[in-house]
């Protein structure tokens, strides 16, 4: 079997590897608490030094040799911002998600490599992932899709596995949601 | 009642401030601004940032209307309707990128990026040469008129359209304060693009003037200690004007302060601070300096929007200040394709515009806490708007004046831009773009079906 090698250069683990089980269910407990609105819970999950990218998608010819920008995003924030989306989300008065989106993050195609290693012993994995985010907002309203590739750093620390980078790889050059009041 | 005659009702109500809510939602007006409004009015399509070297282009629309916008060899910008001569194909898919040519995909017509067609396969063989096709005078459609100000690239497609300097009038004043902080001018990043089922008027009126919704739209980002500034004691001292095609929302600054001082305020450094007092006129420096007034939103007529803003970014309470564009660009009725752009000096320092990148990404765009509540209001309008029961309402948009249509207190006299200034909450602004709006749909429609001697013909039977 030829395997593609993602970013790290090296083969995915195997479904077996105790490392990526941790890996995986890391990512759908993460999941269940995005779709519970457990944001608070979900900040917790996320290393200080956090840094939450998602680029601008843009349609470009084949030989161009780019598809992102490399200067702007729809997101590039650290614990700061990312602290204060959370925040306003538990205010009153952050009407767009008052009536609350209901979401579903479907995550899958999850994918393994062991990354660099730290002198104390500790272990930082790249983590490959798809999701899927099923948004529904009103009662009559069409609901939107969003579709990204992930890749995410988890690194190993005392209190289990946590998030150091992701960066999500929006799949529409013109995003069809009305907004990101929402997390990847 | 035909069309014609529910246009000039629509019209007359509008111009007396009460708005009918359908226009909000209604496809006949939808198609009445494309013939009569977008087809004449200048329109913003990118800015020469976005394409610094010879070959680079991006691709924009006016409604359904694709266009390159591309630096040609000679380094001139160029704007070409991006319809294949021969029979239609889209030459250029790709949004933006960097090409000598663009080979259009179907039969291989290839164009120069000056929009020049330079090549077509068996040019002998099938059309028997110049005679039966003279390619050497052929050329993608130009748009009908193209002007650059600020670097701002703008086309209109009315030929006859008057010049852009003319046409932006008092505006460029204000246009000044976003798009030349110094004589590098700006830089833009992105856009960010994202389609939202909303009216592309409202937010164009949001942005001319709306600052009675900020405090209680925006009252999220007080909340939070992001933002010292929507809060209602604030922003009913903000000045609000109207100048030529444009308008806009002001933030009144602290009292005492001298130039520098108020920008440092905002958030400004000292370096880009110089580059301002060279840049602007000494009008535009006494508006901060001794009217006391910071610019914040402003939309240019139609659906170009501006907006400048100074959060805190981080836990130490660091204030700066941001640009973004953004373009309300019609896809329906009831749907609009927002580009944001973010807007930085490009002689700024480094530091200065990773701030302010950061403080964009947080406030305003696809993600930004700000424009997040905007939208949810934009989209429920557009909705309640598309019933029967909205034909029989008229919105009040009369903010600011009384019964007899007076305003209700004198224009500001010491504001040192040039229009019309009221300090408070009013819709001035919103009227004055609703009455560029009305101007707009009492025409005729332009150019909607040329008669046969006045279409483009190419290399036809002579």
């Amino acid at each position: 079997m030829s395997t593609d090698r993602g970013k790290t250069g090296r083969r995915p683990l195997p479904y077996t590897d105790p490392a990526h089980q941790a890996a995986h269910q890391f990512l759908v407990e993460e999941a269940a608490l995005l779709d519970a609105a457990d944001y608070a819970g979900w900040l917790d999950l996320l290393c200080a030094d956090i840094r939450y990218l998602m680029p601008v998608r843009v349609t470009t010819a084949r030989g161009a040799g780019f598809d992102t920008l490399a200067d702007m995003g729809h997101f590039d924030e650290d614990m700061y911002a990312l602290r204060k989306r959370v925040q306003r989300l538990a205010t009153d008065h952050a009407w767009t998600e008052d009536p609350p989106s209901r979401t579903r993050h479907f995550v899958t195609n999850v994918r393994t490599f062991r990354g660099s290693a730290f002198p104390d012993g500790g272990v930082e994995f790249v983590v490959e992932s798809a999701v899927l985010l099923f948004r529904s907002r009103g009662d009559t309203r069409e609901a939107d899709l969003v579709s990204a590739g992930r890749t995410d750093l988890l690194r190993e620390t005392a209190a289990g596995l946590r998030l150091a980078r992701r960066e999500i790889l929006v799949d529409e050059a013109v995003l069809r949601t009305q907004n990101l009041a929402v997390f990847l | 009642m035909n069309f014609a005659d529910q246009l000039a009702g629509v019209v007359a109500d509008v111009r007396r401030g009460m708005i009918p809510a359908h226009v909000y939602s209604d496809p006949e007006i939808f198609a009445a601004e494309r013939d009569r409004l977008f087809a004449r009015s200048w329109v913003f399509l990118a800015h020469e940032s976005e394409i610094p070297d010879r070959g680079d282009y991006v691709v924009r629309r006016v409604l359904a209307d694709s266009f390159i916008v591309a630096r040609d060899e000679s380094g001139e910008v160029r704007v070409m309707f991006n319809m294949c001569l021969h029979r239609g194909m889209q030459v250029c898919r790709a949004e933006m990128g960097n090409a000598s040519h663009f080979r259009c995909p179907y039969h291989a017509w290839t164009y120069r990026n000056d929009g020049r067609l330079a090549g077509l396969p068996f040019h002998a063989e099938a059309y028997g040469g110049e005679d039966g096709f003279p390619r050497q005078e052929q050329s993608l459609l130009p748009a009908p008129s193209m002007d650059i100000h600020n670097g701002l690239i703008f086309i209109s497609l009315d030929p006859d359209a008057p010049p852009l300097r003319e046409y932006l009038g008092d505006f460029a004043f204000y246009l000044d304060f976003y798009t030349r902080q110094s004589a590098a001018g700006i830089e833009l990043r992105g856009p960010q693009r994202w389609r939202v089922k909303a009216n592309w008027k409202i937010g164009a009126e949001n942005f001319a003037g709306d600052s009675y919704h900020t405090p209680h739209t925006h009252a999220s980002v007080v909340d939070i200690g992001l933002f010292r500034e929507p809060k209602a004691s604030k922003r009913k001292e903000g000045a609000l004007y109207v100048a030529g095609p444009g308008a806009g929302t002001t933030y009144k600054l602290p009292p005492d302060g001298d130039f520098a001082g108020q920008l440092r305020y905002v958030g400004y450094p000292d370096a880009m601070i110089g580059s301002m007092e060279e840049s602007w006129s000494a009008d535009q420096r006494a508006l901060v300096a001794d009217s006391g007034f910071m610019v914040s939103a402003a939309t240019l007529f139609p659906n170009l929007s501006l907006v400048h803003n100074w959060p805190q970014i981080d836990d130490n309470g660091t204030v700066a200040p941001f640009i973004s564009l953004r373009l309300w660009q019609p896809v329906s009725a009831t749907e609009t394709e927002v580009l944001s752009w973010f807007a930085v000096d490009a002689a700024a320092p480094e530091e200065f515009k990773r701030n302010s990148y950061k403080a964009y990404l947080m406030c305003f765009g696809s993600s930004g806490m700000f424009e997040q509540d905007d939208v949810e209001n934009w989209v429920s309008i557009t909705e309640m708007a598309a019933g029967s029961m909205a034909r029989r309402l008229n919105l009040n948009s009369r903010m600011g004046l009384t019964s007899a249509g007076q305003p209700i207190k004198p224009p500001l006299a010491a504001f040192a831009g040039p229009g019309v200034a009221y300090q408070g909450f009013g819709e001035f602004n919103q009227r004055h773009w609703l009455r560029q709006w009305s101007d707009h749909l009492e025409r005729e429609p332009a150019m909607h079906a040329p008669a046969v001697g006045e279409r483009v013909n190419l290399g036809g039977a002579r």
